[in-house]
């Protein structure tokens, strides 16, 4: 081992004085023009491939939502994919009373069932009756998932959206020539987008929550971690929302939502790819130039109250043992952000990492040990996931974290290490040059957050992270009055325990 | 196998990835078109427009686009190895992608697991002459990566280095597909976490569904029946001479198959390439013989309990192997049935008509023997039996009659058009080349794919709809809590239990 360590010496040195020898510079050149109405477009040259990969980021997610409407913000971006007044619909002059028949059946319905009277019974019936006649007659008109298939048509791939905590996103690449398509229909959807099939859909939803969070272990537990994590801001509730409150969803709430956020002034667009960008400002121009500045949306104002003392979750589930803890960090801007950066990179980034190190190849404790705390808008969390190797348990493996952590905050890590997460850091960045989807994704994410010059400050500053700032970090945030855990633990175990206890 | 797309939301990103490396859910690669000799896209025909939107940019009208994408190099070194290599001084950076003709198939029933393992410990455990340790420091202090793994039906390894590191990169590369060191030590730590990984497989219903299903279409002698991963006795049974001998047998120069990117000179690399692998010598192979899949279509309805308010749903029979004469039409039928998105026939009656399921989707997997083409959604407890009998109408009713004009046009431009993106970076150029030769396709597999799309009439759907697709002789597998479904599993036969291990 010490040989190693003189050898690496010795290379980091070499390394430390041709850190940016790659020929390459560690910075993109992200052209920037910001129409009348605000829409804030961003676009990259990069000419290998007649391709363009095309964002559009709308500054609104489940952190804008309020108890009663969690999950409005990804329900709405489902809502994205059915059409407008010209798109998805034979004639929109003859379903515009349809919707409207809709609306009130809707809510005749669920006035009769506030009631709970048995002749409200038969009432509802009918009402329901009345509507399923009413979506008869609208799918008659309606042209299925067209915008998607117009899409496909012309090549597109990637073709999805994502809705987080703080941004909603909405992803599609496409040859080259096809950027005036593009522009076309996502004016449109800005424009003239119409709720239809919005109840469907909000069925879908619910499956889609069912799929990925209720019969998820994994699932299951990060909304717990998150719920319990939060006490007073929205990182704490689900960014799918709680089911009750996708069940119960009005149109009309959704749409005051789709005003409020789905404007010019809150929207970016991105566009890397075989491009010239005067071009491209002329046809963004053309088609998004029209569309109205809105009022400035709310500002999120709840601030998480300091944590306390130690929180501790169980979540009972039937599956084997997953541990979770997170602590409470600052938002992206706050210099301690980078350190954390370079920690999670120390903790658990590759195999030399320490926690597979210690847990997973020395210990021999887990199967799986990860540490994240990447930025975000607001103040939110470091986590730590971990799976205990049987007959370990949940608790054994978090002492483990824990001592990693103690190192942290006393021993300082080697020159090494750092240069290490340091040569990493620039490849990486190197490496993200190669593909223009992977960097449209990048440009928006940093912007929908900060500002898409975060990516280009970065690597210097996150090499600039020393081990004092290390040390500094581990002591402020990783406290035991500081954090969250929370435990998956096997329901059925659990059960023969009981019933064992019983016996006896 | 889940080739669909659909809008996904997170809590945060991280954890898609998360999820994603913990649970080792593979991603797959869809096959798309190529068009070498013009390069370009075409005019997508709307073949009548619905709507007003729809009219408008049907008008619209694009500048061609010209692009010839490079075509890599392929050479036969003396010792057998198979090179693809390909010339990218965009950025600094160099890659290798490698296929072995090795598998899960090819190890004895009862010894499964055995080619996983060699796999992984080939890579974990070093070399004869580089400790674990030694080689992570190496290669992660210097952003580089090498990594090995097997399959069912192939072997891997790829190389990921910056340019200034290529000589190293090569050397420890070369290192561990020659002289892997196996250490007992090693090979213990990697059986205790497959055993773990066993322990926690019935977790998701996600990890039960595929896996039993497998058994259902196969018999029990069968390799495709199998877990690759393996099985608790199975696993304690292999040894390090067990592991030594696998990879003696499969890990030879004439058995693989490189795709070479990146930043370099095709001579100097090729020097260098003879230079890592020259003690690497050719041996003859005696692959064992694998037994054939016997087709058949045995109606079965079957039903696993959990714990759960969602059913998971999956139904098929037997289909095609990767070079049945009918792949292309297969192709454009999986993707009027259920493999194209939203608007294929299962996703759009089953999620956006009826909201019954966030994804809803079929395929044709087709591996070297006879593959399968099953339907598989996720739908609430309550809607179990009318999710499973809308899925299986559309595919008896894509049997009946002929495919509407506009659903082909749509299926065959969005191949044709999507085809550019085959060509996006220079490692999945030399990637594709590489799967292409392995899988036995014909080598201008890439220059004739556009003309195979473009030929297929909805005569070739309506032929393949009937020999391949057999809705009435279907095995149905849903794991969920029977006692709220909508209405018995009975409705579809004879339901058989499966108890869990």
């Amino acid at each position: 081992m010490k040989i190693l360590r003189v050898r690496f010496l010795l290379i980091s040195i070499i390394l430390f004085f041709c850190a940016t020898a790659y020929g390459q510079k560690l910075k993109l050149d992200v052209r920037e023009h910001t129409l009348d109405n605000g829409i804030k477009l961003l676009m990259l040259e990069k000419h290998d491939v007649p391709i363009v990969s095309l964002r559009i980021v709308y500054k609104v997610g489940s952190v804008n939502e309020h108890p009663g409407i969690t999950g409005a913000s990804h329900l709405f971006e489902h809502m994205m994919f059915k059409g407008t007044e010209i798109f998805g619909i034979k004639d929109y002059e003859s379903e515009k009373p349809l919707l409207e028949m809709e609306d009130e059946l809707v809510s005749g319905i669920a006035v009769e069932k506030a009631k709970g009277t048995d002749t409200g019974k038969e009432k509802i019936k009918q009402l329901e009756e009345e509507l399923e006649e009413v979506w008869r007659k609208q799918k008659e008109l309606i042209v299925k998932d067209e915008m998607w298939s117009i899409y496909l048509k012309n090549g597109a791939t990637g073709l999805n959206a994502s809705t987080g905590n703080d941004a909603t996103y909405y992803y599609c690449n496409l040859p080259a020539n096809k950027l005036e398509l593009w522009a076309f229909m996502e004016s449109d959807r800005m424009k003239n987008l119409v709720l239809r099939e919005f109840y469907s859909e909000r069925d879908v939803v619910m499956e889609e929550r069912r799929l990925r969070t209720e019969n998820s272990p994994f699932g299951l537990l990060i909304e717990q971690l998150n719920a319990a994590t939060f006490t007073a801001h929205p990182y704490g509730w689900p960014v799918i929302g709680w089911m009750s409150d996708i069940a119960n969803m009005k149109k009309a709430e959704v749409a005051k939502y789709f005003q409020q956020y789905y404007s010019p002034n809150n929207a970016v667009i991105v566009v890397v790819g075989d491009i010239n960008p005067d071009e491209v400002i002329k046809l963004i121009e053309k088609y998004f130039g029209d569309i109205q500045r809105q009022p400035p949306p709310p500002e999120v104002t709840t601030v998480e109250p300091e944590q306390r003392g130690e929180r501790r979750v169980y979540v009972e589930y039937d599956a084997n043992p997953v541990l979770s803890i997170a602590y409470h960090k600052p938002e992206v801007g706050h210099p301690d952000q980078y350190v954390f950066d370079v920690i999670s990179a120390i903790l658990s980034n590759g195999r030399t990492s320490r926690l597979y190190k210690s847990l997973i190849e020395e210990k021999r404790i887990a199967v799986m040990a990860h540490a994240y705390g990447g930025p975000s808008k607001y103040a939110d969390s470091f986590i730590f996931f971990c799976s205990p190797r049987h007959p370990n348990t949940a608790e054994d493996v978090e002492e483990a974290i824990y001592e990693e952590l103690e190192k942290l905050k006393t021993t300082p890590v080697t020159a090494s290490e750092l240069q290490k997460i340091k040569n990493q850091l620039e490849a990486s960045f190197i490496r993200s040059l190669e593909s223009a989807s992977g960097l449209a994704s990048e440009i928006s994410s940093y912007e929908a957050i900060s500002g898409w010059r975060y990516i280009n400050t970065l690597v210097e500053k996150t090499i600039a992270v020393t081990p004092e700032d290390i040390m500094r970090v581990a002591n402020k945030y990783f406290t035991k009055t500081n954090r969250t855990v929370a435990i998956l633990v096997n329901k059925n175990e659990g059960k023969e325990l009981t019933d064992e206890n019983n016996k006896s | 196998m889940k080739t669909i797309k659909a809008e996904f939301s997170l809590r945060n990103l991280f954890v898609l990835i998360l999820i994603l490396s913990s649970l080792s859910i593979v991603q797959t690669k869809a096959l798309f078109a190529y068009d070498e000799h013009s390069g370009q896209t075409i005019e997508p025909v709307i073949t009548e427009p619905q709507s007003e939107g729809a009219r408008i940019v049907s008008k619209f009208k694009y500048k061609p686009i010209e692009f010839t994408p490079p075509k890599p190099e392929r050479l036969v070194l003396d010792n057998g190895m198979i090179l693809y290599l390909l010339e990218d001084y965009d950025l600094p950076v160099f890659r290798i992608t490698a296929s072995f003709r090795t598998g899960a198939v090819y190890e004895p029933k009862e010894k499964a697991g055995l080619a996983n393992l060699v796999g992984s410990v080939m890579r974990r455990g070093g070399t004869k002459t580089r400790t674990p340790e030694q080689m992570n420091e190496e290669l992660e202090f210097i952003a580089a990566s090498v990594e090995t793994q097997i399959g069912r039906e192939s072997g891997g390894a790829s190389l990921s280095t910056m340019k200034k590191d290529i000589d190293k990169g090569l050397e420890i590369f070369a290192d561990v597909l020659m002289n892997p060191a196996f250490p007992e030590v090693m090979i213990r730590k990697e059986k205790d976490e497959i055993l773990e990984e066993i322990r926690r497989e019935n977790d998701n219903p996600g990890q039960i569904i595929f896996r039993e299903f497998r058994k259902l279409l196969y018999k029990a002698d069968h390799p495709y029946s199998r877990k690759t991963v393996g099985y608790k006795d199975t696993i304690e049974k292999i040894t390090r001479e067990d592991m030594v001998a696998f990879h003696e047998k499969y890990f030879n120069p004439n058995n693989i198959i490189m795709g070479i990117s990146g930043d370099f000179d095709t001579q100097e690399i090729i020097k260098k390439i003879k230079t890592v692998f020259a003690k690497w010598e050719k041996v003859e192979i005696d692959f064992p013989k694998v037994l054939s899949v016997e087709k058949e279509f045995q109606k079965s309805t079957n039903y696993i309990y959990k714990d759960v308010n969602q059913a998971h749903v999956v139904f098929g029979h037997h289909g095609i192997h990767r070079l049945s004469k009918d792949y292309f039409p297969i192709k454009i039928l999986s993707f009027i049935l259920g493999s194209g998105g939203f608007t294929s026939r299962i996703p759009s009656k089953v999620r956006s008509d009826e909201g019954l399921a966030y994804s809803a989707y079929s395929g044709f997997h087709t591996p070297r023997d006879i593959g399968f083409f099953f339907v598989s959604c996720q739908t609430k407890s309550e809607s179990t039996v009318k999710a499973i009998s809308l899925a299986l109408d559309e595919v008896r009713k894509i049997r009946e009659g002929y495919v509407d004009d506009d659903e082909l046009e749509l299926a065959k431009d969005t191949f044709i058009n999507q085809f550019i993106f085959q060509f996006t970076s220079s490692a999945s150029i030399v990637g594709q080349m590489v799967e292409i030769e392995y899988e036995g396709l014909p080598l201008d597999y890439l220059e004739t794919y556009v003309d195979n799309i473009k030929v297929i009439t909805r005569e070739d759907i309506a032929r393949v709809a009937k020999e391949y697709l057999h809705p009435d002789k279907i095995k149905l597998l849903v794991i969920g809590d029977m006692k709220q479904f909508d209405k018995p599993l009975t409705e579809f036969g004879e339901v058989n239990t499966i108890e869990l291990d």
